[in-house]
């Protein structure tokens, strides 16, 4: 991992930010089938909700598969800053969170589920 | 803008951004930006937006005389698509600060540019096949290429645009079959178009780069990826086959290719006359920005009314 | 894929024509207006509008190629055929289909109009028990619930705001209601299909239904379709000038070969 000198950051520097997107602009969020989540895949510029959900209809679902839309005021989304993405890397050994350096126990785990399966499992 | 710098951190955050393009890394909305690269990359992303809406008026010349049921739908869907790329291309070059309505007017206006195959008519049926392989397969070459541009929402819209714009070629392949495998007359046909939209074609790509610091800055900043003639070259490999294979003529008499060179040459055409046409002085720039114009006034009212609708709601 | 012709299980030859004559309406009717809403294909009073109208054109150009290969049957290129290959006085579609787009407010006005028709239409089509086209119609309308809500979403934001703007709105549907009306006109095949039991509610009846569905909108744009009288012609091919207009241009390319393949 590359070695950057810790600097403070000025505690008035903004780690939230808005898009800036003009009055108008709705971000539009589609669902491709049941049970998918909706998935942001662009913007549309309507006066109104309504009228935005039904021009995103034909503006991003005329080839995809869709089953619900949903439409938000770009302005209203709230978005970490660019330099935030700094925090997101783990910086130190965060395996604990995964399984994988318990083998023998994961075949044992796993090597359960596999066996016959019983009444509670239908 | 919250996060704008003093005027003394530009220097250092200059070097950072160049440091991150240089490493293949992509520009996201609402990052700092020199100057120079937000105006270079909205007039760009701005002329390719233009250049959708102003490419819709030759094609939807044929929606209502298209020749099936098949070819209208078909034909009304090409259009369509081309009329939502303007849309994503704006709302792209909205990122980078100017509002759509602004970019829409200076269009209208005849202030902006537009590509140079969009100022020249559509006289026949067989247009439309020309258009859809050639016209779109150069614009593929472009498109394709400047997917890996530095200004990520411009990259994703791309690929978006290429995964469609395909569609569009294999739709205009089957349209050019049909008559090049046609009647005499539905072939003859066919040849006029090709021969009337070749020169057009061969400008798109724009001449051949000089070495000005102008290119040098798109290429270093990856908002011009390839060569205009590396372009070209590629178009001409991927589509003169395609003439060969259904035995039409190559309207250049002087294109051939060389293998010493592992390219093709061709007649010099008139570089007046690209420069003429990105005046908006082509054979149909007038016509068709009238029209925009006579459009834009027409639904005056309309915008009117939904701006008032929306103040309310 | 072989389709029966949808009359083929009707033996009386009159029911059996006053069956096509009905589906050559239907026809006739999403080709007009397909047509028309397509000319809006890039020019539309905002982009996003703009895609949304050409792929309603789209559908409605499409619905009409369903109903032209019913109509012909197996002969491929029937459907073309039918569709670019008959003279103006032979369509059956409502006059008010054939208009040219006079303004977006009209085109959103005729909308509106024809997607209740339609709605109620393919309604009865469907209650017809004659297949495929039964099943065809309840199929379609779920494209035609679409059409109607951007008709509505559209007609309620111009015909809201200020005077000026609803004056405007108004005068299309002044315009366009007298031809609207086109819609019910009669022939002689209206009462073969009564009688038939093809159709369940004659003409007055589907009128009034229409116009139940249609006033709520109406009102809450605080428009108020005009009296008088009806504008008629087109069920029985007398049609005006934007037809042959309209004919002339879409046949242009088809009419200079009609052997080739395009």
């Amino acid at each position: 991992m590359e070695h950057r000198g810790v600097t403070p950051r000025p505690a008035d520097v903004p780690w939230v930010r808005t898009l800036e997107a003009p009055d108008g602009v709705w971000a539009v969020f589609l669902q491709a089938r049941r049970r998918d989540a909706h998935v942001y895949v662009g913007d549309v510029h309507a006066p109104d909700a309504e009228m935005a959900l039904v021009l995103a209809k034909e503006n991003y679902a005329r080839r995809d598969p869709c089953v619900s839309l949903w439409v938000v005021p770009a302005r209203a989304i709230r978005a970490t800053a660019g330099d935030a993405a700094e925090m997101f890397e783990p910086a130190t050994d965060k395996s604990y969170r995964f399984g994988g350096s318990y083998r023998q126990q994961q075949r044992v785990y796993r090597g359960g589920y596999h066996a016959a399966p019983t009444e509670d499992d239908r | 803008m919250s996060t704008m710098p003093a005027a003394g951190d530009e220097p250092e955050l200059l070097e950072r951004f160049n440091a991150r393009i240089t490493s293949g890394d992509q520009i996201e909305a609402g990052e700092w930006m020199p100057a120079q690269y937000r105006f270079e990359a909205q007039r760009l992303i701005q002329m390719h937006a233009n250049s959708e809406i102003m490419g819709a008026l030759p094609e939807r010349e044929w929606i209502p005389r298209a020749p099936t049921l098949a070819r209208k739908m078909a034909l009304t869907a090409k259009v369509q698509d081309e009329v939502g790329h303007g849309m994503l291309l704006y709302r792209v070059a909205e990122t980078l600060g100017r509002p759509r309505e602004e970019m829409y007017a200076e269009l209208v206006e005849g202030r902006a540019r537009f590509h140079n195959v969009f100022h020249y008519p559509a006289d026949t049926w067989a247009d439309v096949a020309i258009i859809q392989v050639f016209v779109d397969g150069a614009a593929m070459q472009t498109q394709g290429a400047l997917r890996s541009c530095s200004y990520a929402p411009y990259s994703r819209v791309l690929k978006r645009i290429c995964y469609e714009e395909d569609f569009h070629i294999q739709l205009g392949l089957d349209v050019w079959r049909a008559l090049a495998e046609g009647t005499p007359a539905q072939r003859a046909m066919l040849q006029d178009a090709l021969d009337r939209w070749w020169t057009p074609i061969i400008h798109f790509f724009g001449m051949p780069d000089k070495v000005s610091p102008h290119t040098e800055t798109m290429l270093a900043w990856r908002l011009k990826v390839k060569s205009n003639e590396e372009l070209r070259q590629q178009f001409l490999r991927r589509f003169v086959p395609i003439i060969f294979e259904y035995g039409l003529v190559v309207p250049d008499p002087g294109l051939r290719w060389v293998d010493a060179e592992q390219r093709y040459v061709y007649t010099e055409p008139d570089w007046d006359e690209l420069k003429r046409v990105g005046r908006n002085g082509g054979p149909k720039s007038a016509e068709r920005l009238a029209l925009r114009q006579s459009f834009y006034r027409q639904h005056a009212w309309v915008r009117e009314a939904l701006s008032r609708w929306s103040t309310a709601a | 894929m072989t389709v029966p012709a949808p009359s083929s299980t009707i033996t009386d030859p009159t029911v059996r024509a006053a069956f096509q004559e009905w589906l050559v309406r239907i026809a006739d009717d999403e080709l007009a207006i397909g047509h028309r809403h397509s000319e809006w294909t890039g020019v539309g009073p905002d982009i996003e509008s703009d895609v949304a109208m050409s792929s309603i054109a789209q559908e409605e150009l499409g619905h009409a190629r369903l109903f032209y290969e019913q109509l012909s049957g197996e002969e491929s290129g029937g459907a073309d055929r039918l569709a670019f290959g008959r003279r103006p006085e032979e369509f059956r579609n409502a006059v008010l289909l054939e208009q040219p787009n006079q303004g977006w407010e009209f085109s959103i006005v005729r909308l509106v109009l024809y997607e209740a028709y339609e709605t109620l239409r393919l309604g009865l089509l469907a209650q017809c028990g004659q297949e495929p086209v039964a099943g065809l119609a309840a199929t379609l309308g779920r494209e035609e619930r679409y059409h109607g809500l951007f008709g509505a979403t559209w007609l309620e934001r111009l015909a809201r705001p200020p005077a000026d703007a609803r004056a405007r709105v108004q005068a299309a549907l002044d315009a366009a209601w007298p031809y609207a009306l086109g819609f019910f006109e009669t022939t002689d095949a209206d009462g073969v299909l009564l009688r038939a039991g093809l159709l369940p509610d004659p003409a007055e009846r589907q009128l009034d239904a229409w116009e139940a569905a249609v006033r709520p909108l109406l009102e809450r744009c605080a428009l108020a379709p005009p009296a008088g009288r009806p504008c008629l012609g087109g069920r029985r091919g007398i049609h005006t000038p934007a037809l042959t207009e309209m004919h002339a241009a879409m046949t242009e390319v088809w009419a200079s070969d009609p052997e080739a393949r395009w």
